[in-house]
């Protein structure tokens, strides 16, 4: 076994907790920059272990001035979340390179706080937190490395740093719960802080949706009873979008007021929380009764804040599952109508024919539906690229498409035919979770689909999607994903064979319900950690019976548990820190014995005399003082420290009777 | 044999104990500043999480490193001899009657670390301070402080000034060896003080100081206790060693002169005794003997 010398295992040890921090950035940061730090720490390994020169001062600013300029010129600037951090990576490279003093170590191992701590710009999941832990528990095992050097075992060392984390642990709790939670950040955020968040685009064209169908990110959670209402029916509308140029789907402008809604069923109730998408949309079910706080509701029905959703946000809605809406004024008639000109001539003239032939709207779209049913249309996430006019390829020659695709045509297909018509988007489908009694939502779930305006029913959801795939909306977006994996296309198989097909060995049952159970103590640790802000500090203070607290009384607060806690702490530390060994106090409990009849051992007295006195006073009690003395002083000044001769004293300690 | 906390043994209780954060824990205080700061900005719960952690387990460390010294006990044992021009060790034994073991505790000695050391849970340790002593005569132990960074250094806890009554004797250096003088007395006194110490006569108690060569070490591995064994018969070779049979004028030159006579007196197993000025010492042999004439050496005052 190679012994390593003290200096150079707390280097080891100090590169161990460096690499342990900035592993959870590694995927954000430029790779040279991790190189670069690698590099940084090797050299000084080297140089240490082979007795090299360490690099002068000339080489270290040279290198310093080039790593800076890298992040500049990666960037384009020094400031803000990843260049700032990338620069903290190599210059904590370079500053290994000149640790000459106990302190320099010590500031690279604070750095390394630093660093984890930029890690929670990017994710506050909980593995980063018990991650976390992990980190500072090697933190604290090179920080008494550095100051240690010496004496104790590895075992040791490893056990105090334990005790230490969990000592320190509860403390750090009262202050999580009772440090006072400003609203609002100090001085805003940098501008890149919230750079890279998915989330539905506001547009769409054919194959907006792809990069979206990949994505195993959740979109976000709901937490709502799973008999409450059918897979196949739970439609997250986010969106609606009215205009087109013939290739693009927008907003458009937004119209003015309020669709008018009549309930057919009872709301149901439900929470959503949303994870950042950098987008203001609020998915929620058809159709939303109520409108959450700080939020709008669009002319479609479509729920929206003002701001982009930046942190997780969790909202409770209300939704009608069966409803009718109101009459369609003729401004927005028009728009529900509007098509460019020179777009799909094809598929008008074929909607032209269903409009003649077909009695109502309504026919109309169950002529639509049908064609696609009929016709050779397939289901695939890998659709042929579409040229100028999409909707006429899509629908006349490629015919493989997805969503989108669907959703579009239809659309195309309902404006012409004179039937009023809008995309939606949102998601369809979501894995419930019985863990927590809630969906997950994936972005993968991102689907469009379509409403037509009936008259006297008012908009109708049409999803065109499920004329072709029904598996996509019955057995969600997943299922159809992993049987692509599989080669088999979406209607080729009875719901048996299905079945059969989308069966999970038990192993993969098991990584499910693992998966669910971490997904559901994610949410609480994002609730009640991640998330601990401002409102949920108030509703948990009220109840724990703390109403209406100021700062300054939660500082107090925060500042008399601490103190109570360290009290009790020192006390207990110091406690044990007095008490005698254990053969001293049984000599204690003797001399005391003695004592309540009048013979006090005088401070200068030495056993062996002590008991003579003893001995000429009480004859009577003679074996047992000649027992105790011989006992004591061969357990405390002989060899004797066997465990036998402890429990015998302790046992003559105990059986001596005076009176 | 006393067993209670004798008069020599110092217990390092609160009022005596002081506690400050090093240099390293002030930055350790800015860096947590920083992240709380940070914290509050993003509204970031595991920056909390982690800010409030570090802090935590810098208050739990203050604690520790309190508790490393506090109620050590500290005892100065007997201080051995030495010559002028050695440094004079004080040996001082630390008890910790705690179940708690304490780690890297040091004896500082003006500024400087003297000794580190480690004392396991119900242990005693011993450490040394060591102060040069030129010249002969008494050297007092120097007052010192126990002081501990442990466990990470972030924080400094210190004893007040602790001093005890120990000195150090220090004897004359002694000087380049010499023979001895060669005084009437003892023409042939060392071939005889030699051959009479063959006979023996007899053994009594052991007592410290007697040569070690003279111990009965048959009775001391069979347990019997420890005896001297006396030697006697022929008539004794006396040697004196005189200030004046030095023959140098600066006193102490001559003090190291006697100083070298003695110890070779002694290495040669001779009856000897010591004439100064002022102050006889009957001629004898042993340890105890050799030490009462270096003491008188390096007390000796004109």
């Amino acid at each position: 076994m190679i012994t390593i010398e003290p200096q150079r295992r707390a280097l080891l040890l100090m590169f161990a907790t460096g690499a342990a921090a900035v592993a959870p950035l590694a995927a954000e940061l430029p790779w040279w920059a991790l190189v670069i730090a690698a590099l940084g720490a090797a050299w000084r390994y080297l140089c240490d272990s082979r007795s090299r020169r360490h690099p002068g001062r000339l080489l270290r600013w040279t290198l310093t001035l080039a790593a800076a300029a890298g992040v500049y010129g990666h960037y384009g600037t020094l400031f803000g979340r990843d260049p700032g951090l990338s620069l903290l990576v190599v210059l904590l490279g370079l500053k290994f390179l000149e640790l000459r003093t106990r302190r320099d170590s010590m500031l690279s191992v604070f750095l390394f706080f630093v660093l984890l701590a930029g890690a929670y710009l990017y994710t506050q999941a909980l593995w980063l937190g018990l991650y976390t832990v992990l980190v500072v528990l090697l933190a604290a095992l090179t920080m008494l490395e550095l100051t240690q050097g010496t004496g104790m075992t590895r075992a040791v060392r490893l056990r105090f740093a334990s005790v230490l984390l969990l000592q320190a642990l509860p403390l750090a709790l009262v202050a999580f719960v009772l440090f006072p939670r400003l609203q609002g950040s100090l001085w805003g955020l940098p501008r890149d802080a919230h750079a890279g968040l998915t989330g539905l685009s506001e547009d769409m064209q054919p194959g907006s949706l792809g990069a979206l169908s990949e994505s195993e990110e959740i979109a976000f959670r709901a937490a709502l009873p799973r008999d409450a209402i059918q897979p196949a029916g739970l439609y997250w509308r986010a969106l609606v979008l009215w205009d087109t140029d013939g290739k693009r789907w927008t907003r458009g402008e937004p119209i003015a007021g309020r669709d008018a809604l009549r309930p057919l069923s009872a709301p149901l109730a439900y929470t959503v929380m949303l994870e950042p998408s950098n987008k203001p949309w609020l998915p929620v079910l058809d159709l939303p009764s109520t409108v959450p706080a700080g939020a709008r509701l669009d002319f479609g029905f479509a729920l929206a804040r003002n701001l982009p959703v930046r942190e997780r946000l969790s909202y409770r809605a209300h939704s009608v599952l069966r409803y009718a809406t109101g009459e369609l004024d003729a401004s927005v008639r028009a728009r529900a109508l509007a098509l460019p000109q020179r777009m799909a001539p094809r598929a008008r003239e074929l909607a032209r024919a269903w409009q003649a032939q077909q009695p109502d709207d309504a026919a109309i779209a169950a002529a639509a539906l049908r064609h696609f049913r009929a016709e050779s249309f397939s289901y695939t996430l890998q659709p042929p690229l579409l040229g100028a006019d999409p909707v006429d390829e899509f629908l006349f020659s490629t015919r493989r498409g997805y969503c989108e695709h669907y959703a579009a045509a239809f659309v195309t297909l309902m404006r012409a035919a004179g039937v009023p018509a809008r995309v939606v988007l949102g998601y369809q489908g979501g894995e419930h979770s019985a863990a927590g009694d809630y969906y997950i939502v994936q972005q993968a779930d991102a689907h469009a689909w379509a409403e037509i305006w009936i008259a006297g029913n008012g908009w109708l959801r049409i999803d065109p999607t499920a004329a072709v795939a029904p598996e996509r909306i019955e057995l969600g977006a997943n299922a159809v994903r992993r049987l692509a994996e599989r080669g088999i296309v979406p209607g080729a198989l009875g719901s048996e064979a299905l079945a059969r097909a989308l069966a999970l060995t038990s192993a993969q049952q098991i990584l499910r319900q693992a998966r669910l159970y971490w997904d559901w103590a994610d949410v609480a640790w994002y609730r009640w950690v991640a998330g601990y802000d401002h409102d949920i500090q108030t509703s948990l203070l009220r109840v724990l019976g703390f109403i209406d607290m100021s700062a300054q009384v939660l500082v107090l607060l925060l500042a008399s548990v601490a103190a109570i806690l360290l009290a009790a702490y020192a006390w207990w530390l110091l406690k044990t820190g007095g008490s005698r060994d254990p053969i001293q106090a049984l000599y204690a409990r003797y001399c005391h014995k003695l004592a309540r009849i009048g013979l006090v051992r005088a401070p200068q007295e030495g056993p062996l005399a002590y008991a003579a006195r003893c001995r000429t006073r009480r004859p009577a009690l003679a074996p047992a003082i000649d027992q105790i003395t011989d006992l004591y002083v061969s357990l405390r000044y002989g060899c004797d420290t066997s465990d036998g001769a402890g429990q015998a004293l302790r046992a003559a300690v105990k059986a001596l009777r005076v009176s | 044999m006393t067993v209670a906390t004798g008069a020599n043994e110092f217990s390092i209780e609160r009022r005596q104990l002081y506690i400050l954060p090093t240099r390293i824990g002030l930055l350790f205080g800015l860096i947590v500043l920083v992240l709380l700061i940070a914290a509050i900005n993003y509204s970031n719960g595991l920056a909390y999480g982690l800010t409030f952690l570090l802090a935590a387990l810098a208050v739990v460390s203050m604690l520790h490193t309190h508790r490393n010294v506090y109620r050590l006990r500290i005892a100065a044992a007997a201080v051995p001899p030495v010559f002028a021009g050695q440094a004079a060790r004080f040996p001082l034994t630390l008890r910790n009657s705690t179940p708690l073991p304490r780690y890297g505790v040091r004896l500082e000695q003006s500024r400087q670390v003297a000794a580190r050391t480690d004392i396991a849970a119900h242990s005693t340790q011993s450490a040394e301070l060591a102060l040069p002593a030129p010249r002969r005569g008494y050297v007092s132990i120097p007052e010192f402080k126990v002081a501990s960074d442990f466990p990470f250094g972030l924080f400094y806890t210190w004893s007040r000034r602790l001093t005890f009554d120990a000195v150090c004797l220090v004897y004359p250096a002694p000087a380049p060896p010499t023979d001895l003088p060669a005084s009437a007395e003892t023409a042939s006194g060392a071939l005889q003080a030699r051959q009479a110490g063959d006979d023996f006569v007899g053994q009594r108690d052991y007592q410290p100081g007697d040569s070690l060569r003279h111990v009965n070490w048959k009775a001391v591995a069979r347990g019997q206790g420890w005896y001297t064994k006396q030697f006697g018969g022929g008539a004794a070779g006396r040697l004196w060693l005189d200030w004046e049979a030095t023959g140098v004028s600066d006193i102490e030159t001559g003090l190291s002169v006697l100083c070298r006579w003695v110890l070779e007196a002694e290495r040669q197993g001779l009856d000897y005794g010591l004439r100064l000025p002022g102050q006889v010492i009957q001629p004898a042999q042993g340890l105890v003997h050799q030490h009462e004439c270096l003491r008188a050496l390096a007390l000796f005052s004109p």
